[in-house]
């Protein structure tokens, strides 16, 4: 190849890369923006007025958006929590044995991740009513298990099959119960897949919106719900503030996690849903 | 206690969930579409739901717009996802940061997005207002309307902002564990760089894409808030107009709610089926 | 039938501050078969790259007969790179695999399937075409692999390790095999190694390259008779050193005066010669001979090495065990040096 041809060739990689970089941040810069204008009307490229006032109203006690912020990382932390207590068992039986069936079971579990949540949530919204679920935080915890819990299963089983037992055998016969075995080998040694699988379940359940909507039947109101009903609202100003908060539990995961992101983890599948 | 009692007993609670959860909504949600509940007295299964929902066109409008939205995205989606991961895999000047915005990306709701997408292409949006300080236009109604659109413009750039990093990720990782020495081979009996990609890349790839381009169309076929934010009244996406029916004040539109969510669930069975026997079996082959 | 021509051929890679070949020159006839011996990590299979076209070089020149190729994309260049770990397509037959390059240059899909048939008959896997890679045993992917770079007549072949991956008795078969079609087909062929072993059984001539640079260009036969240096003795296994200077057909060292062939150069320099050519003997009356004491002895069936110690100094030698039947650690021996076998570096 001669030395021009692969001028042009990086200098074309340069620009399609920066094309990506605008694009991937573009719909973000509108949004910040927002959240500190006072009045920015059509035809101005900037709002004439700075203001917090947005920022103001959403801490304020009055505004709900802070009880929004509250029940959301609630919610979010229940599902997450019962994903990993149901999920890491399931995980292990599907990583770590053979058995007739599995591919049933694999199935049934891989189902809801491609299922979207409206063609359950209908049929769950009847049972729930009849159960008194309805309208419940605990209702909408359970919900959002539906996405959580296949996720968090999936990411363990893909743990647990790179996992060799035979550290547990060893404990054993070194004379550690089944729980002390659990605890320091076991636990320790699958310790990373449930903290990352952990904190992307919790963002799965953080971006869940139909669910919630219906099971919670507008009595919990999380901040994807809030988020929307300022967007259709036309309060852009505390919109843009509200965005800016619901995306920074994201960001924090990302900066903690940022190589377990590449779609070699595996775990990456679930932010199809996110 | 034996492998099979373990098994058994460490799958049990998962198993429960997804059964009661989500295989029994799916199968209420089939049972009130045909209107059969006994619990409330309806004991007598019929076709109404669904003869209703297939004698009205505005079904078939959405569900035609919801058909193009999901496809439309996904296809845009995926090319871009292989060109931006064949770019991602060589190292260029600003690489680091595409990867970062990448999974920043991935990490972002989708409404956000789809708030951002009002926000720039709204036709008093940051756009328009580029478009009027260069006077190509004077007013917002001037400028082409790409939110609340027939066409779902709007709709379709959200999924494609959201996406393209998602299934570039996945199939960034698969090149990567590919390595470039196949398409060396390739190059070296002959091939042409495009041929080597066509020939040799795009089917070692394959499998990742399908896979990931299956999770991506189901999405963005039973998505509700994007298309509720960013889609015009008539027609609406299916999922929308679902969840109208659902929430209206006339209860006997409730089965056509749910025969709606069964042809939904219908189309992503028939995703999964794809999935199984094309994505799984290549994998294995190649193990 | 191509003429290869390496000149001045250097790789420095990105980042990188030593380069990965340094300098390399070299001819290679045209039909000859050619091995790059040398440590792994020495810049062969980049020299190998830069042949088939897949690396740029930093500087330097690869020409075909004469003709400079640098430019020539490596779809083009008539060399093809066949690959250590085979590199088959999976999610192709046996058949698609070694039709490949006769596909991609649009060659009518009949006529394809009749030169790989003729092909899976030379590699002797006649009844395999419709198997896929991953149902083929290691010895197998290594013919297919051959076949497919073959079948479109590349006028220069590049192995890449091509028997480090096969058990002893195939490694023998595979020799045979890729001696056999390179005889046939009369392509210059160029093959990379780190096994000295596997240079010497399959090369015309062997390129060892040291720390990215060439040391010597020879026969095998040289490698062992007229080594360059020390590290070149040393990388064929050869450890027999003695300081000293040569003048009038006699080397002057620390053992005594030894009688060496007219040919070598007069002047300070280091003699050698192979364990494998000490002689035992008990006529200390010979020509070089030097009595010596045996402070080691290692048993290996088919051959015995020696430690012997001689003036301070420690020898390898290797023996057939007939002749070191009896002999202890800490006896008394002769050994003999005869004239031929020693050369100065």
């Amino acid at each position: 190849m001669s030395q021009k041809q692969n001028r042009t060739l990086q200098s074309l990689r340069v620009l399609t890369g920066i094309v990506l970089i605008t694009w991937l941040v573009l719909p973000l810069v509108p949004l910040a923006i927002w959240s500190f204008a006072k009045g920015w009307y059509f035809p101005d490229i900037l709002p004439k007025r700075w203001t917090l006032n947005a920022w103001d109203y959403t801490f304020s006690d009055t505004a709900g958006v802070l009880d929004s912020l509250w029940i959301t990382i609630w919610i979010s932390l229940a599902a997450t929590g019962l994903s990993v207590l149901i999920g890491v068992p399931a995980g292990r039986a599907l990583g770590m044995y053979k058995f007739k069936g599995k591919e049933l079971v694999e199935l049934m579990i891989l189902a809801p991740v491609i299922v979207p949540g409206i063609a359950v949530v209908l049929g769950i919204h009847s049972i729930f009513i009849f159960l008194g679920l309805n309208n419940t935080v605990t209702g909408v915890v359970l919900v959002h298990l539906i996405p959580t819990l296949p996720y968090m299963t999936l990411v363990m089983s893909g743990i647990f099959a790179n996992y060799d037992p035979a550290y547990e055998d060893q404990a054993r016969s070194l004379g550690a119960s089944p729980l002390k075995t659990f605890w320091y080998i076991t636990l320790p040694a699958i310790m990373p897949g449930i903290i990352v699988g952990g904190l992307f379940a919790f963002l799965v359940s953080w971006s869940q919106y139909i669910l919630t909507l219906l099971i919670g039947g507008g009595r919990i109101i999380t901040l994807p719900l809030l988020l929307f009903n300022f967007a259709t609202s036309g309060r852009n100003d505390i919109t843009g503030a509200i965005g800016m908060i619901y995306i920074l539990p994201g960001i924090i995961i990302l900066l903690l996690t940022a190589k377990h992101l590449s779609g070699r983890s595996g775990a990456v599948g679930g932010f199809g849903q996110i | 206690m034996s492998d099979r009692q373990k098994i058994v007993l460490l799958l049990l609670p998962a198993m429960l969930v997804i059964v009661v959860l989500f295989f029994g909504g799916l199968i209420i949600g089939l049972m009130r579409s045909f209107n059969y509940m006994p619990i409330i007295g309806l004991t007598e299964p019929n076709f109404k739901a669904y003869i209703s929902i297939f004698s009205d066109i505005e079904f078939y409008h959405s569900f035609l717009l919801t058909f193009h939205i999901a496809f439309t995205s996904t296809l845009i989606s995926c090319v871009l996802a292989i060109g931006a991961a064949l770019l991602l895999r060589r190292s260029f000047v600003g690489k680091t940061i595409v990867n970062f915005l990448f999974q920043l990306n991935l990490t972002i709701p989708h409404l956000v997005g789809a708030i951002g997408m009002l926000y720039l292409f709204s036709q008093s949006g940051s756009f328009a207002r580029l478009a009027a300080e260069f006077h190509l236009i004077s007013r917002p109604s001037d400028f082409p309307a790409l939110i609340f659109d027939p066409y779902a413009i709007g709709i379709i750039m959200q999924y494609v902002w959201k996406e393209v990093p998602f299934i570039g990720v996945i199939v960034l990782a698969n090149m990567q564990s590919i390595g470039e020495d196949y398409e060396s081979v390739a190059r070296s009996l002959g091939a042409s760089k495009w041929q080597s990609f066509w020939h040799v890349l795009m089917p070692m790839i394959f499998p990742g894409v399908l896979s990931a381009s299956i999770i991506v169309f189901a999405f963005t076929f039973g998505a509700y808030e994007i298309p509720a934010l960013l889609g015009a009244n008539y027609p609406a996406a299916l999922p929308v107009l679902a969840y109208q029916k659902y929430t209206n004040v006339d209860l006997a539109a409730r089965p056509e709610a749910m025969a709606m969510a069964v042809i939904i669930a219908i189309l992503c069975a028939i995703l999964i089926w794809i999935y199984v026997r094309y994505c799984r079996k290549r994998i294995r082959g190649q193990a | 039938m191509t003429h290869v021509s390496i000149q001045n051929l250097s790789k420095i890679y990105k980042g990188s501050k030593t380069p990965a070949l340094d300098e390399l020159s070299l001819e290679i006839p045209s039909g000859e078969l050619t091995a790059l011996l040398g440590p792994s990590g020495c810049g062969k299979t980049t020299t190998m790259k830069m042949i088939a076209g897949l690396l740029d070089p930093t500087s330097g020149d690869i020409s075909f007969d004469g003709r400079s190729v640098l430019n020539d994309k490596p779809e083009n260049r008539g060399a093809v790179m066949v690959f250590q770990n085979y590199l088959l397509f999976p999610y192709m037959s046996v058949s698609e695999n070694i039709g490949f390059g006769l596909k991609m240059r649009k060659t009518d899909a009949n006529d394809i399937k009749k030169r790989v048939g003729e092909m899976l008959e030379m590699v002797k896997l006649p009844d395999l075409g419709d198997r896929k890679p991953s149902e083929l045993s290691g010895g197998q992917q290594q013919r297919v692999a051959l076949a497919r770079a073959l079948i479109i007549q590349p006028e220069v072949l590049l192995l890449d390790e091509p028997l480090s991956n096969l058990d002893a008795h195939l490694r023998l078969e595979m020799r045979d095999l890729i001696r056999a079609l390179q005889q046939e087909m009369k392509i210059t062929t160029i093959f990379v190694t780190h096994d000295q072993e596997e240079a010497v059984v399959l090369a015309d001539k062997i390129a060892l390259i040291l720390d990215g640079k060439m040391k010597q260009y020879d026969t095998p036969q040289a490698f062992y008779k007229t080594p360059i240096d020390e590290a070149t003795a040393r990388f064929f296994g050869c450890h027999n050193f003695i300081k000293g200077k040569a003048l009038d057909g006699v080397f002057d060292c620390a053992i005594g005066k030894l009688k060496i062939p007219k040919l070598i150069k007069e002047g300070q320099g280091t003699l050698t010669f192979r364990p494998e050519n000490i002689k035992i003997t008990k006529d200390k009356t010979k020509e070089n001979s030097f009595g010596a004491k045996v402070s080691n002895i290692i048993y290996l069936g088919t051959q015995t090495r020696l430690k012997i110690k001689l003036a301070e100094m420690e020898f390898d030698a290797i023996l057939n065990p007939n002749e070191t039947a009896g002999l202890a650690i800490g006896d008394d021996v002769f050994i003999h040096l005869p004239s031929e076998v020693l050369w100065k570096i």
